[in-house]
């Protein structure tokens, strides 16, 4: 096991990491501002890849109009959900809502089966992203460089956001206590609408970099990375942004690291290994990563 | 049973009736179950739609024994309930014979209803050996057994390509890909050469950079990978492993029949790809282009990959067996089916002589270079 | 544990109607209908098992728990290795131990012994886990599942891996069903309108007083845990026995949402609601079927129920029953008992459930 081969494999980890945090966070964030969970977050990021499809594949046209579009889609798309299926479930039990989404996702699923045909299609970014450069020896594509990058910077620019604007505060006062942020003149509304938005734009540029990296699309994409984002924000902490980042790339690093640091004969227990690991992290860390007791009522 | 006393009598009267065409006499049905939504919806959608084919065709030239033949589709879902209860209602339905599935372990869900109820049932796209074995005379496989194409594939990697060390890649999640790298590595390892080592992913996978980052540092180069998937992880492997600067041959069996392996990697990455399959695509036979023309002249586009026409044979089996025996009860069907020889299906002629009831049928060697694809070589069974 | 038995009120004569019910369906169901219709009935029972067993476990306690299929695994797999015929063991399962594999047992002790496996592993597994509240017990169960099935999947010589265990005796009939489901439902009704009922409710509605006032949480919990796990199991064997055909795949994620659906529209913490959605979700989507084939439009009866679940629960939010079972099968209560089958000063509480 040479110091090239474990570079090489921190540096996939870091790559997946990244994609995975960057699910999470956008599901997190709705998390934390509706007590939310979102199943229909990973079939967002489908709709949210096959529309990229649509722009590079079918019409022809340059990258940012699809890095334009997958944000577009996926910011409406989720505002959407949220005004027809949670808004008015706003009062019911949490759990009513964790149904709901995973009704709106079944939907969506096969509503994309449906009218897109249930085969996969081949996705490709134009090429010069897909080209190779040499990283200390190690090997990374400029995808995996701009996906690394963009994730930090846009983590970067949420911290920043949710600390600094209005909006942000106004986001962070309702998921705190949406009753007296409404006293308090907050528009609760639309705090949470931004949140959707936000939340929806994430999973689309999530989808984007996830399509590119694989190379193939299917309308049932989405179940598997709206189960890591799911867990990924849960072993981090639920309601907790950083905890999702942190518990996205830890995902990422264990996958890699238990089929590329085990003998290989031990590959097929990846899974069962990762699960694993998550649950003797919240056996130490009842709360996740960074999450807090909060949700404590007496 | 009262009402199927009265079908019969029903059936009897318009019998006697004398020769009626062929639309005002009882259909003949037969039921189709495909797993038309969730993950081997991509095998089977096609694999029905080549079969509504042969069925048009069929009826179109006066039916069967002058009846017309009328496909009852089940939705399997991918999913083993679902398939196991859409089997039950099949046979409650009075069905003559049955087909479908393209994976052994949805099979298995489906093929013993049909085998207590007395009714054949011929699976157009699983292709375990055992198959036949474990079910009863009621199974019948459309396609060959794993052990013919994985012999003829590691055949032809020792013999034509040379290869002596080979790594393998397995789906560990599916019964027909472990089948496929067991016996790939039983063939090659009797032949002399040297199985170097062995990765695994599952079904759904999207990333495979470890398994990339491991095939990297073996020393000295292996001289092909072996990868055991099906058609949603085929294309995928072949992109990230040439995208990673890899370029040792890369070998597998029919799950990589699919279009998918040239367009997901593209024209300067989809090289050096090596498969065994049903042999269809460049064959010369008049069905072949006859079933091509007929399929994209219907579905305007051409077959997504060689389940379309194992779905066409699987049904055109069933025909064949009804006109031989003369009848459509279900134990003469399979009298009849047992007794096939020289079917000229698509996917190659079609004979159950082997006592395994396996059909022994041609294997194509496919190559794709340039996301072209050629037939190298075509292995035919003694 | 007393129940008010110094008459024969309304209820009994309810449950009465209902028994009778349910009997003379049977009996016509096992005469008159076809295997697949059967078949349907068969599951439509045993969802409606598991559901009441999951509704005791989460509804009840307020354990989010996805683990459900992870214990119906383990006790399909177990009954199924016990009654496989003895001539096929041996080869099929070389990895069996001599006793197991010579042995076949008739469907009873199987399903029994399916069922206490899957309580023993219940018991050991939420012994550290059952620490973990709302989405984090969630993630735990979850990760149960994916462990459970890749365990499954590799012991080959034992399980037959990928290829599943096929050829398993159809011993399941609607008799057998009907009974598991009966004493399902009488185990988890006299428990839930008991002091140990009574006990999780409190848990549910606030630990901290809970364990103020004596209750023993983490024993209680894991109890609730373990019998749901039991019934999952019986499920599971019930189940392996219908379908003769078991995989790792059998019993997964999608299924463990299925199962907290049908508990939270039938109303979590109900038992007689969960049933209901239950049997209503399963036969509805056979029901449909023909609809789809007709269309030629695959994918149709998933986009209806999901349709269906998101317009239920946008109009009740409650669930059809809520926390109370329907007052037709309650005992009255006697003036000033608690009862914790019906609404009341708890109705606030049903907001919480199930809160992280």
């Amino acid at each position: 096991m040479t110091t090239g081969y474990l570079l090489q494999q921190l540096i996939n980890g870091l790559v997946m990491g990244s994609v995975y945090a960057l699910v999470a966070v956008g599901f997190s964030m709705i998390y934390g501002i509706v007590r939310l969970i979102n199943f229909a977050h990973g079939d967002v990021l489908m709709v949210c890849a096959f529309s990229a499809f649509a722009v590079l594949l079918v019409f022809g046209l340059p990258l940012w109009a699809a890095v334009l579009a997958v944000l577009t889609v996926g910011a409406i798309l989720a505002m959407l959900i949220d005004l027809v299926a949670f808004r008015p479930q706003r009062a019911a039990p949490q759990v009513n809502g964790f149904i709901t989404s995973l009704g709106v996702a079944i939907l969506m699923q096969n509503l994309a089966v449906l009218l897109l045909s249930g085969q996969p299609r081949p996705f490709n970014l134009p090429t010069w992203l897909r080209t190779n450069l040499d990283v200390l020896g190690a090997r990374m594509t400029v995808l995996e460089v701009v996906t690394v990058g963009l994730t930090l910077a846009v983590l970067a620019g949420l911290l920043f956001f949710v600390r600094r604007t209005r909006l942000g505060i106004a986001m962070r006062a309702t998921a705190e206590n949406p009753t007296a942020a409404r006293l308090m003149g907050v528009r609760v509304n639309r705090a949470i609408s931004t949140a959707f938005a936000l939340g929806g734009a994430l999973a689309g540029l999530a989808g984007l970099l996830w399509a590119g990296r694989a190379g193939q699309i299917d309308p049932l994409m989405g179940f598997v990375p709206g189960l890591k984002a799911f867990v990924a924000a849960v072993i981090g902490g639920v309601g907790s942004l950083a905890g999702a980042v942190l518990g996205g790339y830890l995902l990422g690093f264990a996958e890699v690291f238990f089929v590329g640091l085990l003998p290989p004969g031990y590959g097929s227990f990846r899974d069962a290994f990762v699960f694993g690991l998550l649950i003797l992290i919240l056996l130490v860390l009842p709360n996740g990563l960074l999450g807090r007791p909060a949700e404590e009522r007496a | 049973m009262r009402f199927r006393s009265l079908l019969a009598a029903a059936g009897a009267i318009a019998l006697a009736g004398g020769f009626l065409p062929a639309q005002a006499q009882e259909p003949i049905r037969v039921a189709a179950l495909y797993a038309l939504t969730g993950g081997l919806s991509s095998l089977d959608g096609p694999s029905l739609k080549g079969a509504e084919l042969h069925v048009e065709q069929i009826n179109e030239a006066g039916g069967l024994l002058g009846r017309p033949l009328e496909l009852v589709v089940y939705d399997t879902r991918t999913d083993q309930q679902v398939t196991a209860t859409t089997a039950q209602e099949a046979v409650s339905a009075g069905v003559v014979a049955g087909f479908g599935q393209s994976d052994t372990t949805f099979v298995m869900a489906a093929a013993p209803t049909f085998q207590d109820a007395g009714i054949p049932f011929v699976t157009s796209g699983a292709t375990h050996p055992m198959l036949p074995t474990w079910v009863g005379e009621n199974m019948f496989m459309t396609a060959f057994g794993d052990d013919d194409q994985s012999y003829a594939i590691a055949d032809y990697a020792y013999d034509t390509l040379g290869h002596r060390r080979v790594y393998v890649w397995t789906d560990d999640s599916m019964d027909f890909t472990r089948a496929l790298t067991f016996f790939f590595k039983e063939r090659f390892l009797e032949r002399g050469g040297e199985i170097i080592d062995e990765d695994f992913f599952m079904m759904g996978d999207t990333d495979f950079s470890a398994q990339i980052a491991r095939l990297e540092a073996v020393d000295p180069v292996p001289d092909a990978v072996f990868i055991s998937a099906i058609p949603s992880e085929a294309g995928l492997s072949i992109r990230q492993i040439r995208e990673a600067g890899i370029t040792m041959p890369i070998i597998s069996g029919d799950g990589f029949d699919t279009e998918l392996v040239a367009t997901v990697p593209g024209p300067e990455l989809a090289n050096d790809v090596f498969f065994s399959t049903h042999t269809y695509l460049a064959d010369d036979r008049p069905e072949v282009q006859e079933f091509i023309d007929a399929y994209t002249a219907k579905f305007g586009h051409p077959p997504e990959n060689s389940f379309a026409p194992l779905g066409y044979d699987a049904i055109g089996l069933i025909a064949n067996a009804i006109r031989q025996a003369g009848s459509a009860e279900p134990e003469a069907i399979r009298e009849a089916m047992t007794a096939t020889r020289d079917y000229p299906a698509v996917t190659g002629v079609v004979s159950y002589t082997r006592e395994n009831m396996v059909p022994p049928k041609p294997v194509s060697i496919i190559s794709v270079q340039g996301a072209q694809f050629n037939v190298e070589e075509i292995w035919r069974p003694e | 544990m007393r129940l008010p038995m110094h008459s024969l009120g309304r209820h009994h004569l309810a449950w009465g109607l209902i028994a009778a019910g349910a009997v003379a369906l049977v009996a016509y169901a096992e005469g008159h209908l076809s295997g697949y219709e059967r078949t349907v009935l068969g599951f439509a029972g045993i969802y409606a098992m598991l559901a009441i067993s999951l509704s005791f476990s989460n509804g009840l306690t307020g354990l989010f728990s996805l683990g459900h299929p992870a214990f119906m695994m383990v006790g399909g797999y177990v009954a199924a290795i016990l009654t496989f015929p003895a001539n096929r063991k041996g080869f099929m399962l070389p990895g069996l131990p001599d006793w197991l594999a010579t042995v076949q047992w008739p469907l009873f002790p199987a399903t029994l012994a399916g069922g206490l496996a899957a309580a023993l592993v219940a018991a050991v597994v939420g012994f550290p886990v059952l620490r973990l509240r709302g989405h984090y017990l969630a993630v735990a169960t979850l990760g149960l599942i994916v462990i459970l099935r890749t365990v499954v999947n590799n012991a080959n010589d034992v399980t037959r891996g990928a290829l599943g265990l096929n050829g398993i005796p159809r011993h399941t009939d609607l008799w057998w069903i009907l009974a598991w489901l009966a004493v399902a439902l009488l185990v988890c009704w006299r428990l839930k309108h008991s002091s140990v009922g009574r006990s999780l409710l409190a848990i549910r509605e606030n630990e901290m007083a809970a364990a103020c006032m004596g209750v023993p949480r983490a024993r209680a919990k894991l109890a609730a845990f373990a019998l749901g796990a039991f019934f999952a199991g019986v499920g599971g064997a019930l189940w392996a026995h219908l379908l003769t055909n078991l995989t790792p795949g059998s019993f997964g994620i999608t299924l463990a949402f299925m199962l907290v659906v049908m508990v939270v529209v039938g109303g979590s913490g109900s038992l007689v609601g969960a049933a209901l959605a239950a049997v209503a979700v399963t036969l509805l989507g056979e029901a449909l079927r023909p609809l789809e084939q007709a269309a030629g439009a695959y994918g149709l009866v998933q986009i209806l129920i999901a349709l269906l679940l998101i317009a239920t629960l946008l109009l009740r939010p409650q669930g059809f029953f809520g926390s109370a079972e329907p007052s037709f099968l309650r005992p009255r209560p006697r003036a000033g008992a608690a009862d914790p089958g019906a609404p009341g000063p708890h109705s606030r509480a049903e907001e919480r459930e199930m809160s992280p």
